[in-house]
C-alpha cells in the first residue's frame, strides 16, 4: 500500500510538471493561434541555463530562478512573437508549424554545442531533503512542484478574471479584431501569450530537472514535456482546467505503468515501453479527437505554383542527370573527403534524395506535414538487414511493401485530423518508434546491423561505383515517379484535396482515402530509401535515424522547395554536405533557414527576387492581362465523362 | 447636427466640432479580388450619413477601411484633416473613432460586465460611468450583467455592442448593419439611440440594409453598387432610387 | 409552376429543416422544392440563412431537424461526396477552387471523379511510353493534351465561355472567370441538381447576362437549378419560381412577379412598409397564395446569425 501511495505522489508530481507546460502551450495557442512545438525545448534550455548559473557560476538559487524564469523566459517569448511569429500573419497553415520546429532544432542544436553531451550534469533540488508522511517518503521538491502547479492554476485564474491584462487576453481569444477596435493592440496580447507560454515552459523544465536521476540530458528534457502536449490536446487546446487535470492523469498513468507493468517485462522491453509510453498517450489523445469539420472557407492562394515538367521533358532531364552522374562517378572514382569516399557520399545523397522526394509527394503536393519519414527509413533499413541475410532484392521489396503497410496503418486514423494534429501524430509516431524500438539494442545490435550490398544473379554490385550507380538510378526512377504522379489523375487529386477539401468532397471524392494512399506511397519510398541507405553504409545503427535529424531534414526540404524535384535534390545535397562539414550546426542552419524563408511557400527556389532560377525550373508565365469571357457555345455537361475512355 | 461640449482641464467647457470624413479615390481588395473600385465620399461634420446598396456592393468593406481594419490599396481617407491611411485600429479607437462591426460587436465568452470593462480600455472613462450609462439606457443589460454575453438574445447582444458607442463618446461612429437579424421593435429602439447619439454631436456613417429605417435617421445618403458610389443625395431622393435597385423595378 | 404538393418531377425536396448555432436559430423551418428543368431562386436579406441551407443540402452542415431528398432518395445524413455521386453539384459563395491546378485541371477533377485510379488500366496510362489506350487517346495518357478527358474539359470550359483558357492557373484568374471555372467543374459531374451560391457576385453586366443565358439553357436541358443570388435583376429575369428566406423561415414563395409585389418581401428587404404603400399594393391584386408563415413580423428576439452568409466581401 505504501508503494501505491509512493507511486501516486510521484505521479502527481510528474503530472504537475506536465500541467505547467501544457497550460503554457494552451495560453500561447489561444492568444496567438500558434502551437509551440518548441515548448519542450524552451524548458530544456531553461533547465540548462539554470544549471549553468547555479553549478558553474555559483549564482544563488533565487537569483538564478529570477533570471531564468522571469527575465530570460519573458524576453525570449516577447522576442519570438515579435521577430518570428508576427511576420507569419496570413501565411499558409503549415508555416507556423515549420517555424516552431525550426525554433526547436535551433535550441537543441545550440544547447548541444554549448553543453557537450559527454559531461554529466545534475541539478540540485530547489528545496532539498524529504519528509515522512503516512509511511512514505516525500521529497520537498515534489511538494514544491505540486505547489507551483497549483499556484500557476490559481495565478492564471486570477490573471484572467481579475486583471486588466487578463481580460484583454481572454478578449483576444474571442475576437482580436474587436479588441483592436476597443483600443488594445491584439499583437501586444499575442506577445503576452508567448511570454506566458515561455515562462511556463521554463518553469516546468527547471522544476523537473532535479527529478532526472541520471542527470539532465538535452533530448530527454526536450521530450519530457511532450507528455504535456497530450494533456493540452485532451483540453482541445483551449480548456485549461481540462488540460490540467489530464496532465495529472497522464503523470499518474505513466508512473503506474513504470512501476506496475514494466517490472513484469524483460529489462530490454522495459526501457522501450518507458520511452514510448508518453508518445502512445499523445497518439491516443490525437486519434480520439473529433474529425475536422469540412468547411468552405474560400481560401484562394494567390500563389503561383511551380511548373510541373512534362513527360518527355522529365525523361530527358533524368537521362541528363544520369549521364552527369556517370561522368562524376568516373572522375571521382578514387577520391575521398573527410575520410569517406566521394562515391559513398554521393550514394548517400541519392538515398536522402529519395526521402526528400517522398516529402515532396506527401507534404509538398498534398499538404500533409509528415515528421516520420526517417522512421520509415529506419524500418526499411531494418527489414533489409533482416530479410534473407541482408543485401537481397527480396529485402528491398519487403522493405518497400512493409513500410507502405505501416504508413497506411498510421495514416488511417489520423488523416481526418487537422494539419497541426496530423503533424503532431507523425511526431508522436516517430518519437515512439525511435525511443521504443530503434533504441532497443536488440534491433540493430550492439555493433549496428550489417547490410550487405545487393546481390543480383550474374551482376557484381559490390564495388562503390556500382553501388553509387544503383542508388542514383533509383533516385532518378523515384523522381520520374513523383512527376508522373503529379501529372496524373491521382496527382491532380492530391493537390486538389489540399487546395480545397470542401470542394473536393462536393465533387464526389473521398478525402480520407486519397490521403491514406499518398501517405502509404511516401512511406514506401522512404522505406526503399532506407534499405538502399543500408546497403551504402554497410552497417546501420540507432543514430542513423534519429528523431531530431528527421525533423531537420524536413526543414531542409522546406527551405529549398518542398514542391519541386530540384528542391528535393538540393536539400539532400546540402544536408549530407553539412553533416560532413559541421554536423553540430545542422540544426541551427535548418532553423535559421526556415525562419528566414518566412512566408515564402515555395522556398528558396521560389523567390523570384533572388533571380536564382535553375533553367529548367522555369518561372511561371505572367498572369493573363485581359482574360475575357467569349460568348458561350452551348451547354454540354460531363455526361460523356471518361466512360468512353474506359 | 450639433457641436460637442467637452470639459477642458481647467474646468471650463469648450465647443469641439466633430470632424468631417473625406474619402477620395479609395480602392480595396481581398487578396486579388478588388471590391472597392474608387470610392469618393464626403461626410459633412456632425451629420448622419446612410450608406445603402445591394449586397456585394462593398459597403461593409468601405467601413472596414474607414475604421482601420483593412488597408486601402489606393486613395486617401481624412478624418478632420488627418489622413488615417496606415493607422492601426487600436490607435484610431483611442483617437475617438468607434466602429460597431457587422454581426455582434461583443466578446461572447466574457460576461456583460467584463465586456463593459473592455470598453474602458480606450482610456479616459471610468467603469462606474460606463456601467451607469449603459444600465440607464438598457436596463435589461443590468439584469444580465453577470451573464455570458454570447448566451443573450440577438437584440441584447446588439445593445451591448452599441453601448460601446455610447460610453466611449467617439467623435466618429461607424455602424455596420445594426439591424441584422433583429426584430423590428428592437431595431426601432436601437435607431432611437442612434438619433440621440447624433444629437450629442458625432459624425455617423451607417450601413443599413433596411432603407426606410436608415433614411429616417439620416441627413445624407448614398447608394453603392459594384464597389462605387452610384448616387448621393437627400434621404427623400434616395428612397425611390433604392427601391428600384433592390427589387429591380 | 411548382405547386404546394410534391410532384414526381421534384429533384430536390427540403422539408422542415432547422439549424441552431449556439443560442441562435439560423434556420427555423425551411421548406422548398426544386423541379427538374427549372431555375429556382432563393433570396433574402443578409443573415436570413441561405448559405446555411445550402450547406445542409450539400452535406457540410448537419440539420437539427428536417429532411433533404434528392430524386426521392433521402440524403439528410449522407456524407457530401456520396451526395455528389447521386447527382448533386454546387458552387460556393467564396470561391472554392483548386487554386494550384489550372482551370482545365479543375474541371478534369470533376470529370474524373468516378474513376478508380488504382485500377491498372489507369495507372498504366501514366507511363510515358504507353501511347495508345483502348479508346484512342493521343499521347501521354489521360492527362496529356488531346486525350478525351482533356477534350471534354476544354469543351466544358468553352461552354461556360472560357474557351482556350484551360491552361491558366486557377488562382490567377479574375473572380468572374474563376466563378465560371467553378461552374464548369460542377457541370463536369453531369448533375441533376445544381446549387449555385451567389454565382453572379463579382460579375459585370455582360458576364451576368451570359450567366443568365447559360443557366436557362441548362434548365431547359432538364437540370434543376437552385440559385442563391443578391443580383435581383438576374433573379427576376431567369427564375421560374422564387423562395424568400428571412429569419430562417420561408416567408414567401411564388413567381417573380408575385414576389416583386409582395409587401412582406418588401418589408423584409427595405424595412417597414408604410400603410399607404401596403394599401396601394392590395388594391392592385389579391394577395398571392403563398406557403409562408403568418404575418408576424415582430417575432421577438430572434437573432439569425449567419456564419458563412456574411457580406465579408462587400
Amino acid at each position: 500500500m505504501s508503494n501505491f501511495l509512493q507511486f501516486t505522489v510521484f505521479g502527481i508530481m510528474l503530472g504537475a510538471g506536465y500541467a505547467i507546460a501544457a497550460t503554457g502551450l494552451v495560453v500561447t495557442y489561444t492568444t496567438s493561434g500558434v502551437f509551440n512545438f518548441a515548448q519542450g525545448a524552451v524548458g530544456m534550455i531553461a533547465a540548462f541555463g539554470y544549471w549553468e548559473l547555479v553549478s558553474a557560476h555559483h549564482v544563488p538559487v533565487l537569483a538564478a530562478l529570477v533570471i531564468v524564469l522571469i527575465l530570460g523566459a519573458s524576453i525570449a517569448g516577447a522576442f519570438v512573437e515579435r521577430v518570428l511569429m508576427r511576420r507569419l500573419h496570413g501565411a499558409s497553415a503549415e508555416r507556423p508549424v515549420m517555424v516552431t520546429l525550426g525554433l526547436m532544432v535551433i535550441l537543441t542544436g545550440m544547447a548541444t554545442i554549448v553543453w557537450s553531451p559527454t559531461t554529466q550534469r545534475s541539478v540540485e533540488p530547489m528545496i532539498s531533503g524529504q519528509f515522512r508522511l503516512v509511511g512514505i517518503n516525500i521529497q520537498y521538491q515534489y511538494v514544491l512542484i505540486i505547489a507551483v502547479a497549483a499556484a500557476v492554476a490559481f495565478g492564471l485564474r486570477a490573471l484572467f478574471y481579475r486583471t486588466r491584462t487578463g481580460f484583454a487576453l481572454r478578449a483576444v481569444v474571442d475576437d482580436p479584431e474587436l479588441l483592436g477596435m476597443s483600443g488594445v493592440s491584439p499583437n501586444r496580447m499575442s506577445q503576452y501569450g508567448w511570454m506566458l507560454g515561455f515562462m511556463m515552459a521554463a518553469l516546468s523544465g527547471v522544476l523537473l530537472a532535479p527529478t532526472q536521476t541520471t542527470g539532465i540530458s538535452i533530448p530527454a528534457l526536450t521530450l519530457l514535456v511532450v507528455s504535456g502536449y497530450a494533456a493540452a490536446i485532451i483540453g482541445r487546446l483551449k480548456n485549461i482546467p481540462v488540460a490540467f487535470a489530464a496532465a495529472i492523469g497522464i503523470g499518474l498513468a505513466e508512473n503506474y505503468i513504470t512501476n506496475y507493468i514494466e517490472p513484469h517485462l524483460s529489462s530490454a522491453l522495459q526501457t522501450d515501453v518507458q520511452a514510448a509510453v508518453p508518445m502512445i498517450f499523445l497518439f491516443a489523445a490525437l486519434v480520439t479527437l473529433p474529425s475536422v469539420r469540412l468547411r468552405a472557407v474560400g481560401r484562394l492562394t494567390s500563389l503561383r505554383a511551380p511548373r510541373v515538367a512534362g513527360g518527355r521533358e522529365s525523361l530527358v532531364a533524368g537521362g541528363v542527370f544520369l549521364a552527369v552522374a556517370v561522368v562524376a562517378m568516373l572522375v571521382f572514382a578514387n577520391s575521398s573527403w573527410k575520410g569517406i569516399t566521394i562515391l559513398d557520399l554521393g550514394a548517400e545523397v541519392m538515398a536522402f534524395g529519395i526521402i526528400a522526394l517522398s516529402l515532396v509527394l506527401v507534404t509538398g503536393y498534398s499538404g500533409q506535414v509528415s515528421l516520420c519519414q526517417f522512421t520509415f527509413m529506419g524500418i526499411g533499413a531494418f527489414i533489409m538487414g533482416k530479410v534473407a541475410g541482408g543485401g537481397s532484392v527480396l529485402g528491398l521489396l519487403a522493405a518497400t511493401a512493409i513500410c507502405a503497410a505501416v504508413g497506411a496503418l498510421i495514416a488511417w486514423p489520423t488523416v481526418r485530423l487537422s494539419d497541426l494534429y496530423l503533424a503532431l501524430a507523425t511526431f508522436a509516431f516517430a518519437d515512439a518508434v525511435f525511443y521504443g524500438f530503434f533504441s532497443d539494442g536488440r534491433i540493430y545490435g550492439s555493433g549496428g546491423l550489417s547490410i550487405g550490398r545487393i546481390v543480383l544473379p550474374g551482376l557484381s554490385l559490390g564495388s562503390d561505383k556500382a553501388e553509387f550507380l544503383l542508388v542514383t538510378v533509383f533516385f532518378v526512377l523515384s523522381a520520374w515517379l513523383v512527376l508522373a504522379i503529379r501529372r496524373s489523375l491521382f496527382g491532380r487529386r492530391l493537390v486538389a484535396v489540399n487546395d480545397s477539401p470542401a470542394a473536393y468532397a462536393t465533387v464526389g471524392l473521398d478525402i480520407g482515402f486519397t490521403k491514406v494512399a499518398v501517405f502509404a506511397i511516401a512511406a514506401a519510398m522512404a522505406g526503399l530509401a532506407g534499405a538502399l541507405y543500408g546497403t551504402v553504409q554497410g552497417t546501420v545503427g540507432t543514430t542513423d535515424f534519429d528523431l531530431f535529424s528527421g525533423i531537420i531534414f524536413v526543414l531542409f526540404v522546406t527551405i529549398w522547395s518542398i514542391r519541386t524535384v530540384s528542391g528535393a535534390f538540393l536539400a539532400a545535397l546540402t544536408y549530407v554536405a553539412l553533416n560532413q562539414i559541421w554536423p553540430s550546426s545542422i540544426g541551427i542552419f535548418a532553423g535559421l533557414g526556415v525562419i528566414l524563408i518566412g512566408r515564402a511557400a515555395n522556398g528558396i527556389l521560389g523567390i523570384e527576387a533572388l533571380h536564382f532560377r535553375l533553367p529548367w525550373v522555369k518561372a511561371p508565365a505572367a498572369p493573363p492581362e485581359a482574360l475575357a469571357m467569349s460568348t458561350f457555345s452551348g451547354a454540354p455537361t460531363g455526361s460523356e465523362g471518361l466512360s468512353a475512355a474506359g | 447636427m450639433s457641436d460637442r461640449t467637452e470639459p477642458t482641464s481647467d474646468g471650463a467647457t469648450t465647443t469641439v466640432l466633430p470632424p468631417a470624413v473625406s474619402v477620395r479615390g479609395v480602392h480595396a481588395s481581398y487578396g486579388r479580388i478588388e471590391v472597392l473600385h474608387g470610392v469618393d465620399l464626403e461626410v459633412p461634420a456632425g451629420s448622419v450619413f446612410a450608406l445603402l446598396g445591394p449586397n456585394g456592393a462593398g459597403k461593409s468593406t468601405l467601413l472596414k477601411v474607414l475604421s482601420g481594419r483593412m488597408r486601402a490599396t489606393a486613395g486617401e481617407i481624412l478624418v478632420g484633416d488627418v489622413a488615417i491611411g496606415k493607422t492601426p485600429s487600436e490607435k484610431l479607437a483611442r483617437d475617438g473613432i468607434c466602429a460597431v462591426p457587422e454581426g455582434r460587436g461583443i466578446f461572447p465568452n466574457l460576461t456583460v460586465r467584463e465586456n463593459l470593462r473592455i470598453w474602458t480600455y480606450r482610456g479616459g472613462i471610468s467603469m462606474k460611468d460606463v456601467e451607469e450609462q449603459t444600465y440607464d439606457t438598457f436596463p435589461v443589460l443590468k439584469e444580465r450583467r453577470r451573464q455570458m454575453a454570447g448566451t443573450m438574445s440577438g437584440g441584447e447582444q446588439q445593445m451591448l455592442a452599441i453601448s460601446r458607442a455610447l460610453v466611449t463618446r467617439p467623435r466618429v461612429l461607424y455602424l455596420d448593419e445594426l439591424s441584422m437579424g433583429l426584430a423590428p421593435l428592437i431595431v426601432a429602439e436601437l435607431y432611437d439611440l442612434v438619433g440621440r447619439l447624433a444629437r450629442q454631436g458625432m459624425t455617423i456613417v451607417l450601413v443599413e440594409q433596411f432603407v426606410t429605417t436608415a433614411l429616417a435617421v439620416a441627413d445624407h445618403a448614398a447608394i453603392m453598387v459594384h464597389g462605387r458610389i452610384d448616387q448621393q443625395g437627400t434621404p427623400a431622393e434616395m428612397g425611390d432610387a433604392a427601391l428600384s435597385i433592390y427589387l429591380a423595378h | 409552376m411548382p405547386p404546394a404538393e410534391a410532384t414526381a418531377t421534384d429533384v430536390l425536396t427540403v422539408e422542415g429543416v432547422a439549424v441552431r448555432f449556439g443560442g441562435v436559430a439560423a434556420l427555423s423551418d425551411a421548406n422548398l422544392r426544386v423541379r427538374a428543368g427549372s431555375v429556382t431562386g432563393l433570396i433574402g436579406p443578409n443573415g436570413a440563412g441561405k448559405t446555411t441551407l445550402f450547406n445542409v443540402i450539400s452535406g457540410l452542415q448537419a440539420p437539427d431537424r428536417g429532411t433533404v431528398q434528392l430524386n426521392g432518395t433521402e440524403i439528410t445524413h449522407m456524407r457530401p461526396h456520396r451526395r455528389a455521386r447521386l447527382g448533386l453539384a454546387r458552387t460556393f459563395q467564396r470561391l472554392e477552387l483548386f487554386g494550384t491546378l489550372s482551370a482545365g485541371e479543375n474541371v478534369q477533377v470533376g470529370l474524373e471523379s468516378s474513376v478508380k485510379w488504382w485500377q491498372w488500366r489507369h495507372v498504366k496510362r501514366s507511363f510515358p511510353w504507353v501511347k495508345r489506350g483502348a479508346a484512342a487517346t493521343v499521347e501521354d495518357g489521360p492527362s496529356g493534351p488531346g486525350s478525351i478527358a482533356v477534350a471534354t474539359a476544354d469543351r466544358l470550359l468553352e461552354g461556360v465561355g472560357l474557351g482556350g483558357l484551360g491552361a491558366e492557373q486557377a488562382s490567377a484568374m479574375p473572380t468572374g472567370l474563376a466563378r465560371m471555372v467553378e461552374l464548369a467543374r460542377a457541370l463536369a459531374m453531369a448533375p441533376k441538381v445544381l446549387l449555385l451560391d451567389e454565382p453572379g457576385s463579382g460579375l459585370d453586366d455582360a458576364e451576368s447576362q451570359a450567366l443568365g443565358e447559360l443557366l436557362t439553357t441548362l434548365a431547359n436541358g432538364g437540370m434543376g437549378v437552385l440559385l442563391v443570388e443578391h443580383d435581383m435583376e438576374l433573379v427576376m429575369r431567369i427564375c421560374d419560381y422564387i423562395y424568400v428566406l428571412d429569419f430562417g423561415d420561408v416567408i414567401a414563395s411564388g413567381t417573380p412577379e408575385q414576389i416583386r409585389k409582395d409587401p412582406m418581401v418588401q418589408a423584409a428587404y427595405l424595412g417597414t412598409v408604410t400603410d399607404t404603400e401596403a394599401d396601394a399594393v392590395a388594391e392592385q391584386s389579391p394577395p398571392p397564395a403563398r406557403s409562408a408563415t403568418p404575418e408576424d413580423g415582430a417575432g421577438g428576439a430572434r437573432g439569425a446569425d449567419e456564419e458563412d452568409d456574411e457580406v465579408a466581401e462587400a
